[in-house]
């Protein structure tokens, strides 16, 4: 069974097509990560799930938990919108128990007690939000998205801005959910945390789907053709090796990608010849590394722009 | 009415009510609407006592003795306040001093003299001085009555204590000395000039056992003052709770809860949520400002002035007030982006706020008059006008009241789902505000 359905949906905003003819199946129980670089249609796509925006007419539909576009869903969601806003005036407490209440929920004490303790926010309970820091906020508006333990739970970047232990909890929170049943679609533009969390990968540029499925089989589409090396005296370039299509310098480490049909050892002979080799690796490409690939400039493009940035 | 509205409307109310801006609004509200008449009663024996120093140049001959009499006893009586230890003078001695005229009564010499009491006006040794032409006393004045009159002079022009004693004395004796000259009785003219009153009455009506009952005396004033006060009390809390509406939705917008709460509940439960929430905060305001106004009646002994049935009325039409106008300041909130585009609105808004202001006077004269009857049917009108209809006697047929109602929330329905609508396209579009023809695009298409 699918948690949320998606046929041939488009929306366009005054003549420009944010999101074009879009088919997403999210399997329930899952979690599915959208990735894609800004402005590509990750949040639109989320706000046409939440009944915010709105389909174009006569475009596909939309349905959660096979229902189409009815508001009785809604209480089943838990939603984290990008950009976030509280009632600055109220209580932390207060504010909790508005949310669970508008949800339908009339056991307040318990869940509000839990996830205060659990993201660590216990002794801020009685305080108004406008006390609180920026990550402290987040926290809350985190909290204000699942506790009322929706099946399905919709987070627009739920890490951006938050320190490396609000990550976790964070990250360990959204997997609770998930074992407890829910299913999770997060955009992100981590893409380490994507690979490592989502069963499912979903990009999008320019409002079309350009992948989705699982990691394996996203990283199957481009074979072994990343080659991870470390080559003693580092700093030298190892552009123009033959067999090689692009470098990444990550500093202590480089990432080559071959070109179709190369052959990995013939690239290691050539870099021995360069150095000692310390590191060595034939690898699949990263999540990174593909988004790089697909949302990089095309040279035409990259050359316009510098032309462009020239003329200034 | 559906749950989140509930806890949307009570989040509202809470909210509201727990401002400090609420309760200073609350207190300061009647402070400004009545501070000033407070003030002016406060003040009104706080007056300068000092003499006032008045010049007359009689050029009848007849009538400075009985004037410079007339001065002496409200001198000496109608000055002062209280008896006994407690009586003091509340207002100035009016001094006055006999100027004979110009031996000639040539142009000149009447210019001389007057530009000489000036002088005096001016050295500040005379408060004021008049002259009193020969024709005053002429009982059947054949010119214009302005050469009749008297030239009363100062440098005081918005002082009228003196102009206003002068005119009542002087008239009092010219009529007096006319009539002498007449050779008639000034006592039994004065008897056969007494004006007619007319009473102001009601109807007379029989009580349930078939018994005459008399017709009551109609206070005018109250029945005029009435409905004013009951109009400027609607106001106040019409500005005091759904004013801040308009805020409170561009307050979501700006700081980004309304995308939270639109992925919670529908717009217009969250329009309709906030909008309920306000009646009940601006029940809660009628209720204190009422309590005080009855109080206030019944303690200066006005109590019976205000027919109860009037007060379920004035709730109602209070409750529907807060509706029309509140949703009409949510769809501003929700049709613009920052304050500064709100103020543009806010203007026309107010505009149509104040139509009863600019009626209610016809309206009051007459209630049954069909002029009446439509303005009090327009929606954004209907909450004021039909109060003030209903205020005045023998009120209006039920039918009207009810018809109002109906349109109210009819108009208030229409008015909160086009805000949800505009709400809901409009909180996440960012940068110039939306054109007109835009928003109903947005309230047409959904």
């Amino acid at each position: 069974m699918n948690a949320v359905e998606l046929v041939r949906v488009s929306k366009t905003f005054k003549g420009c097509r944010a999101v074009d003819d879009l088919t997403l199946s999210v399997p329930a129980g899952s979690i599915y990560g959208f990735i894609g670089p800004n402005g590509s249609g990750k949040t639109t796509t989320l706000r046409m799930i939440m009944r915010i925006y709105y389909p174009d007419p006569g475009s596909g539909a939309i349905r959660v938990f096979d229902e189409e576009h009815s508001a009785a869903a809604n209480h089943r969601i838990g939603y984290l919108p990008e950009e976030r806003g509280l009632y600055k005036k109220m209580k932390v407490r207060d504010l909790l128990q508005f949310f669970l209440e508008i949800h339908g929920r009339r056991e307040f004490k318990g869940p509000i007690r839990d996830w205060l303790k659990r993201l660590r926010l216990s002794e801020w309970a009685d305080k108004k939000v406008e006390a609180l820091s920026k990550g402290m906020s987040q926290r809350i508006q985190f909290i204000a998205a699942v506790i009322h333990a929706p099946d399905l739970l919709i987070l627009d970047e739920p890490f951006s801005g938050l320190d490396p232990v609000s990550t976790e909890d964070l990250r360990e929170a959204i997997l609770e959910r998930r074992r407890a049943g829910a299913t999770v679609i997060f955009s992100t533009h981590d893409m380490a945390m994507a690979e490592k969390m989502c069963d499912f990968i979903f990009m999008i540029y320019k409002g079309g789907k350009v992948l989705d499925g699982t990691m394996e089989s996203i990283q199957g589409q481009y074979g072994y053709d990343t080659l991870r090396v470390r080559v003693e005296g580092n700093g030298q370039s190892l552009g123009g090796l033959p067999g090689v299509d692009h470098v990444t310098d990550f500093g202590r480490l480089q990432e080559l990608r071959m070109a179709p049909g190369a052959d990995s050892q013939r690239v290691l002979e050539t870099l021995m010849r360069k150095g000692r080799v310390a590191h060595f690796e034939v690898a699949r490409p990263t999540l990174h590394d593909i988004f790089i690939r697909i949302a990089r400039p095309e040279p035409a493009e990259a050359q316009s722009d510098t032309a462009v940035s020239r003329t200034r | 009415m559906t749950r989140k509205t509930i806890v949307i409307a009570v989040r509202e109310f809470k909210a509201a009510i727990r401002t400090r801006t609420f309760f200073v609004s609350l207190i300061m509200m009647p402070i400004f609407m009545f501070g000033s008449i407070a003030v002016q009663m406060l003040l009104r024996d706080k007056v300068d006592v000092k003499d006032k120093h008045v010049a007359i140049v009689d050029c009848t001959g007849k009538l400075a003795e009985s004037l410079l009499a007339e001065a002496q006893r409200r001198n000496t009586s109608d000055i002062f306040q209280g008896e006994g230890e407690s009586r003091k003078q509340v207002r100035p001695r009016f001094v006055v001093t006999v100027e004979p005229p110009p031996a000639e009564a040539t142009p000149e010499a009447l210019r001389a003299q007057t530009l000489e009491l000036s002088d005096r006006v001016r050295a500040g040794k005379l408060f004021a001085f008049f002259i009193v032409p020969p024709e005053v006393l002429d009982p059947a004045p054949k010119d214009a009555p302005s050469k009749a009159a008297v030239a009363y002079h100062s440098n005081n022009p918005t002082y009228d204590d003196v102009h206003n004693w002068l005119r009542g004395s002087i008239s009092k004796m010219a009529h007096e000395q006319r009539l002498k000259s007449l050779n008639l009785d000034t006592g039994m003219v004065m008897k056969a000039l007494t004006p007619v009153w007319v009473e102001n009455l009601g109807l007379v009506t029989r009580d349930a056992a078939g018994n005459f009952q008399a017709a009551e005396k109609t206070n005018e004033l109250a029945s005029f003052f009435l409905p004013f006060g009951m109009l400027i009390l609607m106001f106040m809390v019409v500005m005091i709770t759904a004013q801040p509406l308009l805020q409170s939705v561009l307050e979501e917008k700006m700081q980004r809860i309304a995308e939270v709460l639109v992925a919670c509940a529908s717009p217009f439960e969250i329009m309709m949520g906030k909008l309920l929430g306000t009646v009940g905060v601006s029940l809660v305001i009628v209720t204190f400002y009422f309590a005080g106004a009855l109080y206030a009646l019944k303690y200066t002994g006005f109590g019976g002035l205000f027919p109860s049935h009037l007060i379920v009325w004035f709730i109602v039409f209070q409750c529907l007030a807060v509706l029309m106008y509140g949703s009409l300041f949510i769809s501003v909130g929700a049709a613009v982006n920052d304050l500064k585009e709100a103020q543009n609105l806010i203007t026309p808004m107010m505009l149509v706020i104040m139509i009863p202001f600019f009626l209610w006077v016809n309206v009051v004269k007459e209630p049954a008059a069909s002029f009446s009857v439509i303005a009090s049917l327009f929606p954004p009108a209907t909450p004021m006008l039909m109060l003030v209809r209903m205020a005045v006697p023998p009120g209006i047929p039920l039918w009207q009241p009810i018809l109002g109602m109906v349109l109210v929330l009819a108009s208030t329905t229409a008015c909160v789902f086009a805000a949800g609508r505009v709400f809901r396209i409009g909180l996440l579009s960012q940068g110039k505000a939306p054109k007109f023809s835009e928003l109903i695009g947005w309230v047409i298409r959904g």
